[in-house]
């Protein structure tokens, strides 16, 4: 982190020297610059964009400092609930440019044309850096030179409080320096607009000391929240444009199948219905959505499809993963921490652990199933009104269905249902075929999907499984630690619609592939037992499962969810360091704390230690019990380092021997994100990422037979209710020596999984080493 | 044609009576508070106060429910004013309690279910002024024809927010 001792001039890049800033004039202020053919026609020392997007290297894209002293920012992230945009990116502008919060009046996000950056709504924070941080670091410095300028006081004379720049005994205010001037500043930024992960600002601004801090650290409400209450926020479910059409999608029969026929409307029934065919994607037309909706399924019971089948179906997934799938073409991963030689020690082990955990498939499962509005012009130009993750992404996904450039398709981003990482490559689902539809019909068309169109036609997150060997010496310390994690392509970001139609799109996951496409599974979980001296880590990857065989090319589409690949690798790797603390006859706590070395991760096992009043002592408990119809009660911990932020939880669980059925009682987690941005909003992530994980870890698994997914609806893919949650203790640990802000929304939803399989073995001696733990599962498992 | 009283206004509406609620409330009357979540009354989005009982607008028939009190996510902040008989002009700048509640304890994550949520909050509280924590688990899980679904996990937010629109409602305004 920058410390602000730095000279100017020489921190900012080349573009920011007093001098040239001068020089260039500078426009740190109004109006926002849309990017003209000129720029388009190439200087090769900027990024990529297009027409019809802000020009990302003036600082005027992305912070605007107004004439009345109100401060405006813009952000390609979309907002999901986390509440960053609205809050802790306007807290830490605030403090980079030394303005009161309430200074930033208006955040722009997510639309294609009105926000310069692009990427997923994923690691808001950056790891500390966020693009908005520097844009505002770059700003603060070109603020000062002009202040300098102005007031003829050197800029190390300067100081700056609440937007009134002072020094020599004169001051002036932001608003007033910026008055009635066309300034441009432009900052150096690289990457690619409609890839995952957007573009960058580059270069090492000068940054607000932590210790200066007086806006990050408070908790300020997020402002959308009072609109979305009051119902006075537009959503995209209530976009409507002139002329509008409603339109429902008859996804094929199943996973592998192509269209045979499509059936007609009745038009004694639904007289102004349409059916628009497009390869094998069939879309039904009408005017009101009572309409679309009761046609489509008249339609769909006429309409005719091959059969298939090429899925191994759920009960046997496992034994395809293990015997079937090909583990070969994907070169192995290994991870970063691997050390020592742990096969001599495996094999002179006092004690050893060898066991294989499993995960299902699971979904995200929105709230509210994925729609869109797509309005495409009669000059090719497409409008594309949804909720997404990744609008930009979209953007060039459209453009390769199209056959046409990005610089065609704006993406308009609306809040819409929360879906977990599933739109951060580009598409949730639905907007393909909005576009699809309008294009046919010459007007913009809405395309809701049904709930088991989102059950059963969107991405799921991977399912995984993996081996694990470890070793424990005469001393009960671990010896030797080996894990192989074996998980299919975890990231399809191909638009369905577009498949099922048969247009262009970017090819299936395969092993060369962007980092987040490929079929390699990468070690995703750092390593925090820095004490082992043997490790090996190693990820196996593979196609996702039908996906070859199916003549769609669909087959079980995965996609990243919260927490993506890490879950998958920190649920086995918890679940057998709790078994190995009791294989050692040691606490799980204390065992943890024996094997880490990083003060932040030991702080945190001490944490939840205490703030869950945990008694020390081995597992399983004493009077452990796995018959009978009374609740035995049980503890366990887990540990995880995800984006600069160290997490640990503590679940204390009822399981009833006889029904298999667990009760999370209490649930104790603990978080070191560094620097606490805002205390409120942090802790209503956290508790949420927390419950959503109770699901993850009790109840969910996608169901599927060999030809397609039968999860359909809430009955079938249960999610928590309020009567399944735990009394709750949240502890945030401000740690501003840290000096940067780690992520504090994902990684909460995995703690759980591995925490409550420990308390299982806790209250009764026997380990369950897959997910979920339904009570049909746990009461097999305590049968043995 | 259907005659519908909501949110205390008289609204006429060209809709085949099977068509559920929910589409004549979102796409005729532009009354958006209500979400299609399921269409199955299966979690609680599309929740509407129909004679002041939660019901699933996505499965309601409009037919069914012609010239019966309906009261949308819009319409609380009235329903509250003419409870406590405050005038036109602090009616205008009142939010319902369980509104005011929501922002305060900052419930929502993507918000997507906060409508039925609230419906849920309001329907309980005018039965039950004071309720324990059992009594709010209950009424959000097994009072309705299925229990009122959250995917961000909110709940603890929700129970903190219902609480707090109690002590609110019990001040009076």
């Amino acid at each position: 982190m920058a410390t602000g001792s730095e000279k100017p001039g020489n921190v900012s890049g080349p573009t920011l020297s007093r001098r040239q800033f001068v020089k260039t004039g500078g426009a740190l202020v109004v109006g926002f610059s849309l990017v003209g053919p000129r720029f388009l026609k190439g200087d090769t020392g900027k990024p990529a964009t297009f027409k019809n997007s802000l020009d990302p290297t003036l600082s005027s894209s992305w912070v605007e400092i107004h004439p009345d002293n109100t401060i405006l920012i813009r952000t390609g992230k979309s907002d999901f609930g986390q509440g960053t945009t609205f809050t802790a990116y306007r807290q830490i502008v605030a403090d980079e440019l030394s303005v009161p919060f309430e200074a930033i009046t208006t955040v722009v996000a997510g639309d294609t044309d009105r926000t310069p950056d692009g990427s997923g709504a994923f690691d808001f924070l950056g790891r500390g850096t966020p693009n908005i941080r520097k844009a505002a670091a770059y700003t603060y410095q070109a603020v000062l030179d002009l202040a300098s300028e102005k007031l003829g006081v050197p800029k190390d004379k300067l100081s700056v409080k609440d937007g009134i720049v002072s020094g020599g005994g004169k001051s002036i205010s932001y608003g007033d320096l910026v008055k009635n001037q066309q300034l441009k500043l432009t900052i150096p930024v690289k990457g690619d607009l409609t890839s995952i992960f957007g573009l960058t600002i580059e270069g090492n601004p000068p940054m607000k000391p932590v210790s200066e801090y007086t806006v990050i650290g408070k908790s300020f409400k997020n402002s959308i929240i009072g609109s979305k209450v009051a119902a006075k926020e537009t959503w995209a479910t209530d976009v409507r444009l002139p002329g509008i059409l409603h339109a429902r999608v008859v996804h094929p029969k199943t996973l592998g199948s192509t269209l045979v026929s499509a059936g007609k409307v009745d038009k004694t029934k639904f007289p102004n219905s349409q059916v628009i065919v497009k390869g094998n994607l069939v879309g039904v037309v009408a005017p009101t959505e009572w309409e679309a909706i009761q046609a489509a399924e008249q339609v769909s019971g006429a309409t005719k499809w091959t059969e298939w089948k090429g899925l191994p179906g759920n009960a046997k997934l496992y034994q395809h993963l293990r015997e079937e799938a090909d583990w070969t073409t994907a070169p192995v991963s290994k991870g970063d921490a691997n050390q020592g030689d742990a096969g001599p020690a495996l094999a002179s082990a006092h004690k050893k652990l060898s066991a294989t955990y499993q995960l299902s498939y699971m979904k995200h499962a929105p709230i509210g199933p994925t729609m869109a509005v797509a309005d495409v012009k009669p000059d090719g130009t497409v409008h594309i009104y949804t909720h997404n993750q990744n609008p930009q992404a979209l953007r060039g996904e459209i453009a390769m269905m199209l056959g046409t450039t990005p610089d065609h398709v704006i993406v308009h981003a609306y809040p819409g249902p929360g879906h977990y990482g599933r739109s951060n490559g580009g598409n949730a689902g639905a907007e393909d075929e909005a576009v699809i539809l309008s294009q046919a019909v010459g007007k913009p068309v809405r395309v809701q999907w049904m709930r088991v169109d989102d059950m059963q036609w969107s991405t799921q997150s991977s399912a995984a499984f993996s081996d694990v060997q470890l070793a424990l010496d005469e001393k009960g310390k671990m010896a030797a630690y080996q894990i192989d994690h074996y998980m299919p392509a975890m990231q399809d970001d191909r638009p369905i619609g577009a498949v099922i139609a048969g247009l262009p799109t970017m090819p299936a996951p395969q092993v060369q592939s962007d980092s987040v496409t490929s079929t390699v599974n990468g070690i995703e979980d750092p390593w925090v037992y820095a004490q082992v001296p043997n490790l090996i880590e190693r990820g196996h990857g593979t196609f996702q499962v039908g996906q070859k065989a199916s003549p769609l090319a669909v087959g079980l589409r995965d996609h990243s969810m919260r927490t993506p690949g890490q879950f998958q690798q920190n649920y086995p790797r918890e679940l057998a360091m709790s078994e190995a603390a009791a294989l050692a006859g040691a606490d799980a706590i204390q065992f943890r704390i024996d094997h880490a070395a990083e003060e932040r991760a030991i702080g945190m096992l001490q944490a939840v230690r205490d703030a869950s009043a945990w008694d020390t002592r081995p597992s399983p408990r004493p009077d452990a019990a796995s018959v009978g119809s009374t609740p035995v009660r049980g503890r366990g911990v887990s540990l995880m380092l995800r984006s600069g932020t160290y997490w640990a939880c503590v679940c204390q669980i009822a399981v009833t021997p006889g029904t298999g059925v667990i009760v999370v009682e209490k649930y104790t987690i603990a978080v070191d994100p560094g620097i606490v941005v805002n205390p409120m909003q942090l802790k209503r992530n956290v508790e949420g990422g927390a419950l959503m994980g109770i699901g993850h870890a009790l109840f969910e698994e996608v169901t599927f037979d060999e030809s397609g997914i039968t999860t359909e609806d809430w009955i079938s893919y249960p999610i928590p209710t309020m009567a399944d949650i735990p009394e709750i203790k949240v502890v945030l640990l401000n740690n501003p020596k840290v000096g940067a802000y780690g992520g504090g929304s994902e990684a909460a939803n995995a703690l759980a999984a591995p925490a409550i399989a420990a308390a299982l073995h806790d209250a009764t001696g026997k380990v369950m080493r897959r997910l979920p733990m339904k009570p049909a599962y746990v009461q097999a498992l305590l049968k043995t | 044609m259907v005659t519908l009283n909501v949110n205390g206004v008289r609204r006429e509406v060209q809709a085949p009576d099977d068509t559920p609620l929910l589409y004549v409330l979102r796409n005729d009357l532009q009354l958006i508070g209500p979400q299609f979540g399921c269409g199955l009354a299966q979690c609680g989005a599309c929740a509407v106060l129909v004679e002041g009982k939660e019901v699933r607008s996505c499965v309601t028939p409009v037919a069914s429910v012609a010239g019966q009190e309906i009261t949308t996510l819009e319409g609380l902040p009235a329903r509250w004013a003419k409870q406590k008989g405050l005038s036109a002009d602090e009616a205008k700048s009142t939010l319902h309690p369980v509104q005011q509640a929501w922002i305060e304890e900052q419930t929502p994550q993507c918000g997507f279910c906060q409508n039925g949520m609230m419906i849920k909050a309001t329907e309980l509280l005018e039965s039950n002024p004071s309720p324990t924590l059992a009594q709010i688990k209950e009424a959000f899980t097994t009072s309705g024809v299925s229990p009122n679904l959250c995917r961000c996990g909110t709940y603890v937010a929700i129970i903190d927010a219902v609480k707090h629109a109690a002590t609110i409602m019990a001040k009076g305004r």
